[in-house]
């Protein structure tokens, strides 16, 4: 068959499905056949060899049928609490291997930076410049102002800002950064628990441990676990990278971005839920007590689901 | 399967059996994208801003919650949408997945968070060197997430061939032949009447046609190789072919 007699044969067709695809997300029942049939045009036009243009233009009758046939589901943004709520667990089963080295390098550095600020407190000054320590010691000074029953609301709401923008952001960075090979991950949370280890153990060395440890124990329980989750997150990926096993290094990397995204998806809600309890629990000027015991219940709770998640998937 | 080597396209398997060929954007038409995109968001966070700032401490908290969701949630609130964002739309490019499907969710989460490792050490370097060895220019983002960025295919409703004369060529073209004079032929309205001259004169000396009509004696070829059985009456070209 000549180019012509199969235009002229086909053509009327092809107008009709250029014009069901732009229908806005609804197509009729016949839609689907009339998608195979431009295929089979397309396939043929290049079998035979007909005009580039023709080619060109049933290529792009294909693709965009293949665009309306396949569209994704709309409002997706709800996936997100989809995926925190059922997917998360799942992925904490799936990723425990990684979750648990990275549970394990966050906590061992952080008690060995403790320990050793401990016994040798001038230890601290050589990690972080005098003038941060200073700066940290005021903030937690029993006698200063930072947690007191009279923070001007407004204060609250700045801190709440400061803390999605830089908590969240540290963690997606930790994430991204975990496909260099894991050394982004890596790097950041090392230096956040050796961080967190040498600040604890100078609190605790100039006596300020009651306010420290009352301001850090509710909203520490999902920070703290968020961001080794984030690193998980980015090293499963960088782990791909290095040890793709029987596939492609880009399926591999593919696979693992899958595999790890609702651990960060996860991750994320727990530095919002952690960054609300930052700005207006922890500050509040309540006794230690009670603010001890509340920080016991958020971290039992946590770890409860971290071990339901990896052991279960549940 | 026509490929000159001279388009960078890619065929992507259908599971309907057939390849289509899809254009991947290179850096310069995504670099652009992100100029603009970058433009608009900063112009969008310096309102909020300015807005922002009247309530003071209040303001600045809500201020950084905005400027959170902004630069992180941008490209991927536009791009769940319909695969672009304004700037790639002006561009006329779209995020796809690399089987040329809409991206879904979670790719393209996937591949604008893993976006601050393309920015590394800066500017983008690290995404940038990526993008340069790979004939689809993904950067690390979109190996990440299975995606990549192709140009849109311009909705196309001008004639195949205009009707008219057919003639039959006093030699035998290949069917390589045949279909250069029809890829010329189609496109000879892209090019200045001096220029389609020119390059149908190369032409007459083999063909032993007059320079004067190398371009209609073209017309008619092509005509006659897409199988327009015209060749003695002008009368039965009536149907419309579009």
């Amino acid at each position: 068959m000549k180019q012509t007699q199969f235009v002229n044969l086909n053509s009327q067709i092809w107008q009709q499905f250029q014009a069901y695809c732009e229908l806005n997300n609804t197509f009729p029942e016949d839609f689907p056949k009339l998608y195979r049939k431009i295929c089979n045009d397309l396939a043929i036009a290049r079998a035979r060899q007909y005009s580039p243009l023709l080619i060109q233009q049933l290529n792009q009758l294909v693709q965009q049928g293949q665009k309306t046939l396949y569209l994704s589901r709309k409002n997706q943004f709800s996936e997100i609490w989809q995926i925190a709520r059922s997917a998360f667990p799942r992925a904490l089963y799936e990723n425990r291997v990684m979750l648990g080295a990275n549970l394990l390098a966050f906590w061992g550095l952080a008690v060995i930076a403790f320990i050793w600020v401990t016994l040798y407190p001038d230890a601290v000054y050589t990690f972080l410049g005098q003038s941060t320590v200073l700066e940290i010691e005021k903030m937690y000074n029993p006698a200063g102002a930072v947690q007191t029953a009279t923070r001007d609301p407004d204060k609250d709401i700045l801190m709440f800002g400061v803390y999605i923008y830089n908590n969240i952001g540290i963690a997606f960075q930790m994430f991204a950064g975990g496909v260099l090979l894991c050394f982004g991950a890596v790097f950041f949370l090392l230096f956040n628990s050796f961080y967190f280890g040498a600040i604890g153990a100078h609190i605790v060395n100039v006596g300020f441990e009651k306010t420290f440890f009352s301001f850090v124990i509710t909203h520490g329980s999902f920070e703290l676990t968020a961001i080794i989750i984030a690193s998980a997150a980015g090293c499963q990926i960088g782990y791909a990278l290095l040890n793709p096993s029987q596939f492609t290094r880009s399926y591999a990397m593919k696979k693992a971005a899958q595999k790890a995204l609702p651990l960060i998806v996860g991750a994320f809600v727990m530095l919002v839920l952690a960054a609300f309890i930052e700005a207006f629990w922890s500050p509040r000027g309540i006794a230690h007590e009670i603010k001890f015991v509340v920080g016991a219940v958020c971290w039992a709770y946590v770890i409860y689901r971290l071990y339901r998640g990896m052991r279960y998937g549940t | 399967m026509l490929n000159h080597g001279l388009e960078n396209r890619a065929f992507v398997k259908l599971p309907e059996g057939v390849d289509i060929a899809i254009t991947s954007a290179g850096l310069v038409s995504r670099s652009y994208a992100y100029i603009i995109d970058f433009i608009i968001r900063t112009i969008l966070i310096a309102i909020i801003a300015t807005v922002l700032m009247l309530f003071g401490d209040f303001g600045e908290g809500i201020l950084l919650v905005m400027y959170f969701l902004i630069s992180w949630g941008y490209n991927i609130f536009y791009e769940v949408k319909n695969g672009q964002t304004p700037g790639k739309k002006r561009l006329k490019i779209r995020v796809v997945q690399d089987n040329g499907l809409p991206p879904n969710f979670s790719q393209i989460v996937v591949r604008n968070l893993i976006r601050p490792a393309d920015m590394l050490p800066v500017g983008y370097f690290l995404g940038l060197i990526v993008m340069c060895f790979n004939p689809r220019f993904k950067r690390i983002g979109d190996w990440a997430a299975g995606t990549s960025v192709v140009y849109e295919e311009d909705a196309m409703s001008r004639e195949l061939l205009p009707d008219g004369p057919a003639e039959r060529p006093g030699i035998a073209f290949s069917t390589e032949e045949q279909l250069a004079v029809l890829d010329f032929i189609e496109r000879a309205h892209e090019f200045s009447p001096a220029r389609r001259q020119e390059i149908a004169n190369i032409l007459s000396k083999p063909l032993n046609i007059e320079e004067n009509d190398s371009v209609e004696t073209l017309f008619n070829y092509a005509r006659y190789f897409a199988g327009q059985n015209n060749i003695n009456s002008g009368s039965s070209n009536s149907e419309s072919k579009q």
